[in-house]
């Protein structure tokens, strides 16, 4: 069934497009809230639960989640993992040096928040440690505005 | 069951790189099935594809592989997940008592052609977490086995030696794609970090692959083999996308599928009614995960289920085969998973024969860390 790699005839096919993505009423408000340094949530009107980033369907009770709200920029760091690489276009790289991603449960929300920390060990009492949002100094409603948590 | 359906056969083909085309791998996989057992094309009744239109690089990338599949002129549909959910499929159209027999193809090409890392890449949430660029598959593959350890306080230890175990096994199997004899915990610890805990030695290989698999009535089952084995229950489920929302340390959904896949196929203990499993964990820290989930051993019961129950000559083998770190060709590891366990139902496993093989659960994964889970029990 196969040829010497040599022999074989490999074009590039490249699947070069832009897609324009609506990302919906909710996150546009989410990235609206940046401008202002505010985390937005949504609160479902069946079970209660809060989102965020908020969303308009909640998906264990299939509720409308109407109510949007503002959670509080603290929180406690619920699990993390080091990264020693990037993925960049599916090719893994050597990352500068290693950085922590962590899953934050913010304070009113029931959802984990990902989200970059910095200045935590990753040793013993690094999960369930309290952090706190911390904002590029010019914020702009982009995704990256809410910079990181560090402990709080 | 009103009906029993049947694998009456397979073939399958797995390495880090296959100098092929995808369109040479389907015929090679399904004329070389059709030739094992006597038959030719016309003897089925429809042709299901799992493949990736994105992994393949074109939109119903199934249109150039229904010749070498000989669908010419017949019954043809698509799948775009694991190969398991298109056997489900191909199950109810038997038991339907419409068709007799179904084709099934799966296959992608990551090992050179495409980076497999993509595929998860492309799933995520366009409108946010592609927009942030901090979850990738590894990344989430990171946090998922941190979830787990931290969840029952054991040791990176454990996922070293779930990782060794698989290696070593897959080194047996000729129809591996990656293997390493003796491999052992503390080589797998040498093996350098990608996302804490997790290993380069914890992860799926690139792999080009796939795999044709042929269901059939129980009277076309007497007419191809004397070792049929047999459909007896299957169950499929999703869970949220956002990893925010579900406890990472385990897997409801594949809970929900497997507790559906053992009511169908009147399983009421699968700790002692199941022999052994083959189970699609793409990282050896999922291996538990799934194993607890498809109620093979209770939560947290993990470090004495890999004290030597789970290996080849355990009570219990877990991935006899190798498993996913022996090759993961995307749409078709479930199925591998499901050819693997028709191996040990039929005593031709080789070196990796289990001791006792009458019952084996398969699962296979879609998604960011196991998503959507389908389960499937098969017997002799």
């Amino acid at each position: 069934m196969e040829a010497s790699p040599e022999d074989f005839f490999t074009p590039a096919v490249p699947l070069d497009f832009v897609y324009n993505y609506r990302v919906g009423t909710y996150i546009e408000r989410y990235l609206e809230g940046f401008k202002e340094k505010k985390i937005l949530a949504s609160r479902c009107g069946d079970c209660g639960k809060v989102a965020v980033p908020p969303r308009m369907y909640c998906g264990p009770c299939n509720g409308r989640m109407e109510e949007l709200l503002e959670v509080s920029q603290q929180g406690s760091l619920e699990n993390f993992t080091i990264g020693h690489v990037l993925l960049e276009k599916g090719a893994v790289k050597a990352a500068p040096s290693p950085y922590m991603l962590g899953l934050i449960k913010l304070d009113g929300a029931d959802s984990l928040l990902l989200a970059r920390v910095e200045g935590v060990n990753a040793g013993a009492g690094a999960l369930g440690m309290r952090v706190r949002a911390v904002w590029k100094d010019e914020v702009g409603g982009d995704y990256n505005d809410l910079d990181h948590f560090e402990p709080a | 069951m009103d009906k029993k359906v049947a694998i009456a056969g397979y073939r399958m083909k797995g390495a880090c790189d296959l100098i092929t085309t995808r369109e040479r791998l389907t015929f090679e996989l399904t004329r070389g099935l059709f030739d094992d057992l006597g038959i030719d094309r016309h003897y089925v009744d429809t042709v299901i594809f799992s493949t990736n239109d994105f992994l393949d690089g074109r939109t119903i990338s199934n249109v150039f592989l229904d010749p070498p599949a000989g669908a010419y002129l017949k019954d043809e549909s698509k799948v775009e997940m694991d190969g398991l959910n298109a056997l489900m499929y191909a199950f109810m159209r038997i038991q339907s008592g419409e068709y007799e027999s179904a084709l099934l193809v799966a296959l992608s090409l990551c090992g050179y052609q495409v980076s497999p890392y993509l595929y998860i890449e492309y799933t995520l949430n366009p409108a946010y977490d592609r927009q942030l660029g901090l979850l990738n598959e590894l990344s989430a593959a990171g946090l998922q086995a941190q979830s787990f350890l931290s969840k029952y306080g054991y040791s990176e230890d454990l996922i070293d030696e779930i990782a060794a175990q698989n290696l070593r096994n897959a080194a047996l199997n000729p129809d591996q794609a990656r293997g390493m004899n003796d491999a052992s915990g503390k080589d797998v610890k040498q093996s350098p970090y990608l996302y804490e805990p997790l290993r380069e030695l914890h992860t799926y290989p690139a792999t080009d692959g796939g795999c044709a698999v042929l269901l059939v009535s129980e009277d076309k089952a007497g007419e191809l083999t004397d070792k049929p084995v047999w459909v007896l229950g299957m169950g499929q489920s999703i869970e949220t996308y956002y990893l925010g929302e579900r406890g990472l340390y385990e897997s409801r959904s594949t809970r929900e599928a497997a507790e559906r896949a053992y009511r169908m196929a009147g399983i009421d203990d699968p700790k002692r009614k199941v022999d052994f499993a083959e189970v699609s964990s793409l990282f050896a820290p999922q291996e538990p995960i799934l194993c607890e989930a498809l109620g093979l051993y209770d939560p947290g019961g993990a470090a004495a289920a890999y004290g030597g129950d789970n290996d080849i000559s355990g009570s219990l083998p877990i991935n006899p085969s190798g498993g996913p770190l022996g090759a993961h060709p995307i749409c078709a590891t479930g199925l591998f998973r499901l050819n693997e366990a028709v191996k040990q139902l039929r005593g031709e496993a080789g070196k990796n024969q289990v001791k006792k093989a009458e019952v084996a659960v398969v699962h296979a994964q879609d998604g960011v860390c196991a998503q959507q889970n389908a389960v499937v029990v098969l017997g002799t």
